[in-house]
């Protein structure tokens, strides 16, 4: 009966869906939402203040601010999507394989887990980038990388605690084999709070991605990145704040979106934190 | 565990800083250089030699206190970290400060009422305040601060000795756009610290005892919520002097961040794994000083140690 869920339990979930939607949409429509080529130039309307024709104004080399931070989302989209992808498949598959296997395996690994873990992140990532070279797969993989400790860490606590529980002695009484252990009976526990885990690690690549390409290591210009505009409108904040500042509004909004969306699946899929 | 640790993270910082080989040579000399220029380069540097015969070599210097010569300009790089150590701490240590101020009363009152609706302000602010891009927080500011109204400096540094009034004008702004951000998860932390506590037995049997309100926050639920806070808070520093890097570019800072931009740009190694270097060994030392503080406070952490 719909009358027995706890609404307030899903009233962040509820709130961010559609922003969140708004942003994908966007990004993936940018064709036919951008009211301008991101990359066209206009000398006629350069550091143009907002108007009717250009929302958000224009930049310094009179491309449209607006098309341009559409752009941006799919770009910054791209790169979370990707990294959490990397990250979490990579801590995964090492938390599962620590804690399965136990003893000497799961010491060197978490071990080095904990290490990694211990940089921070900006400092590898951009470590990371001056060797691989600036560009947004280099971005994209630099930031997996980063969040394999992360997800390894999660995964392996979990697992772990699977593993005591007395549905896996059977499991394992009856002859059960390990593959199909950890497909059956650990992978279905550990997935719930690994999606917490990304919806949370996917705001935070959009951010290093950001910063990143802020820095001049990621996504080089004219490319339409956050992070690239927030810079380049750097040069231009006394007479045409909206360069620098409309594309970081945006970046902040996408990232506490996503924030706020990884508090709410927790309070779902957590029942003990609503007690 | 602080040496073993601290030798680990060195080696790790090594291999991450020479994945790429020949990348140097070619930054150094430029794009129509020569192989028989990079060769030379090479072989001069030690470049040309076996990764680990490289580290080994480089470690057992650093040992001494030797962190190499920069390719760029062949100075030491040494004193130069240790110039500008004090700088980044000087920044890290008042936007930390700044954190806390922001997270102790914010968290134990989301603690204190919790599932009631100030809980639930705290915390989406502290997820306000946890997702804000620091750069664009700093530009930010920069533009009505410094700019509009003419408060702060837009950058640069002031040595303490020269002029203590510009030197702590120069910090604020940097300092405030790393401790919001930072305060973000402390708050969390802080708030998770005190709800803990509170469903404790020792707090029961105070409020048994009939202790007053005050007396309960202050003897018995902050005391026992900060020794955790305290450890995880530790780590968070570790976060904010990584984006120091940032920050400190932005506002111009002449710090450790800096250097390692600088490092980066120029594909100068020793200058870019002395800075890194530098960074990682203030988050360790500051990690280990948290667990000597919390042994401090709660002498029991000791005793499990000696058993």
């Amino acid at each position: 009966m719909l009358r027995n869920i706890n609404w307030s339990k899903y009233g962040l979930v509820i709130f961010t869906i559609p922003l969140i939607s708004l942003i994908v949409l966007s990004a993936s429509l940018a064709n036919f939402v951008a009211p301008y080529d991101p990359y066209a130039l206009d000398v006629m309307v350069m550091l143009e203040g907002p108007t009717k024709e250009h929302w958000i104004g224009t930049d310094e080399l009179g491309r449209d601010v607006l098309s341009r931070i559409i752009y941006g989302a799919q770009i910054s989209l791209k790169v979370g999507i990707v990294a959490v992808v990397i990250g979490g498949t990579g801590g995964t598959v090492i938390g599962i394989v620590a804690a399965y296997f136990g003893g000497f395996i799961d010491n060197i690994l978490m071990r080095l887990m904990e290490i990694v873990f211990c940089f921070p992140a900006i400092l590898l990532a951009v470590i990371l980038m001056a060797n691989f070279g600036t560009s947004i797969f280099n971005a994209m993989l630099a930031i997996g990388i980063i969040f394999i400790p992360g997800f390894a860490r999660l995964t392996r606590a979990i697992a772990q605690t699977v593993q005591r529980q007395a549905f896996l002695e059977a499991a394992i009484c009856l002859g059960v084999p390990g593959y199909r252990i950890v497909l059956r009976e650990i992978f279905p526990n550990v997935a719930g709070p690994v999606l917490v885990e990304a919806t949370v690690a996917f705001s935070y690549a959009v951010l290093l991605e950001s910063a990143l390409s802020f820095l001049g290591l990621g996504s080089q210009p004219p490319e339409a990145s956050w992070g690239n505009m927030i810079n380049t409108g750097r040069g231009f904040i006394d007479q045409a704040p909206w360069i620098s500042l409309a594309p970081g509004a945006a970046l902040f909004a996408t990232v506490f979106m996503f924030n706020l969306l990884g508090d709410g699946l927790r309070d779902i899929l957590d029942p003990k934190l609503n007690e | 565990m602080f040496i073993p640790t601290l030798i680990t993270a060195s080696i790790i910082l090594f291999i991450a800083i020479n994945v790429v080989p020949g990348s140097a040579a070619r930054a150094v000399l430029g794009l129509q250089a020569t192989p028989q220029a990079i060769k030379r380069f090479e072989h001069k540097h030690g470049l040309d030699r076996p990764l680990y015969v490289q580290y080994v070599d480089w470690a057992g210097k650093a040992v001494k206190g030797d962190l190499g010569t920069s390719f760029q300009n062949s100075v030491a790089v040494g004193p130069e970290v240790l110039k500008r150590i004090p700088i980044t701490l000087q920044l890290a240590g008042t936007a930390f400060l700044l954190a806390l101020l922001i997270a102790i009363p914010l968290g134990s009152l989301a603690g204190l009422r919790h599932q009631k609706r100030a809980d639930g302000l705290i915390t989406t602010i502290a997820t306000l305040f946890g997702s804000t891009p620091n750069f664009w927080l700093a530009t930010l500011l920069v533009y009505f601060f410094s700019l509009k109204l003419g408060w702060f400096p837009t950058g640069g540094f002031t040595p303490f000795r020269e002029d203590p009034i510009e030197n702590i004008k120069g910090m604020i702004l940097p300092a405030i756009s790393l401790g919001i951000v930072s305060s973000g998860l402390l708050i969390r932390i802080m708030r998770a610290s005190v709800i803990e506590s509170m469903e404790s037995n020792y707090v029961e049997t105070a409020k048994a005892k009939g202790a007053g309100d005050v007396r309960l926050l202050t003897h018995h639920i902050f005391r026992n919520s900060i020794i955790p806070f305290l450890t995880v808070g530790a780590v968070e520093f570790g976060f904010l002097v990584g984006s120091v890097v940032i920050i400190e570019d932005v506002f111009r800072i002449p710090g450790i961040g800096s250097l390692v931009l600088v490092g980066i740009i120029n594909r100068d190694y020793p200058v870019l794994l002395a800075a890194s270097m530098a960074v990682t060994v203030i988050v360790l030392v500051v990690n280990l000083m948290a667990d000597l503080c919390s042994q401090l406070i709660d002498p029991r952490q000791v005793r499990t140690m000696e058993r």
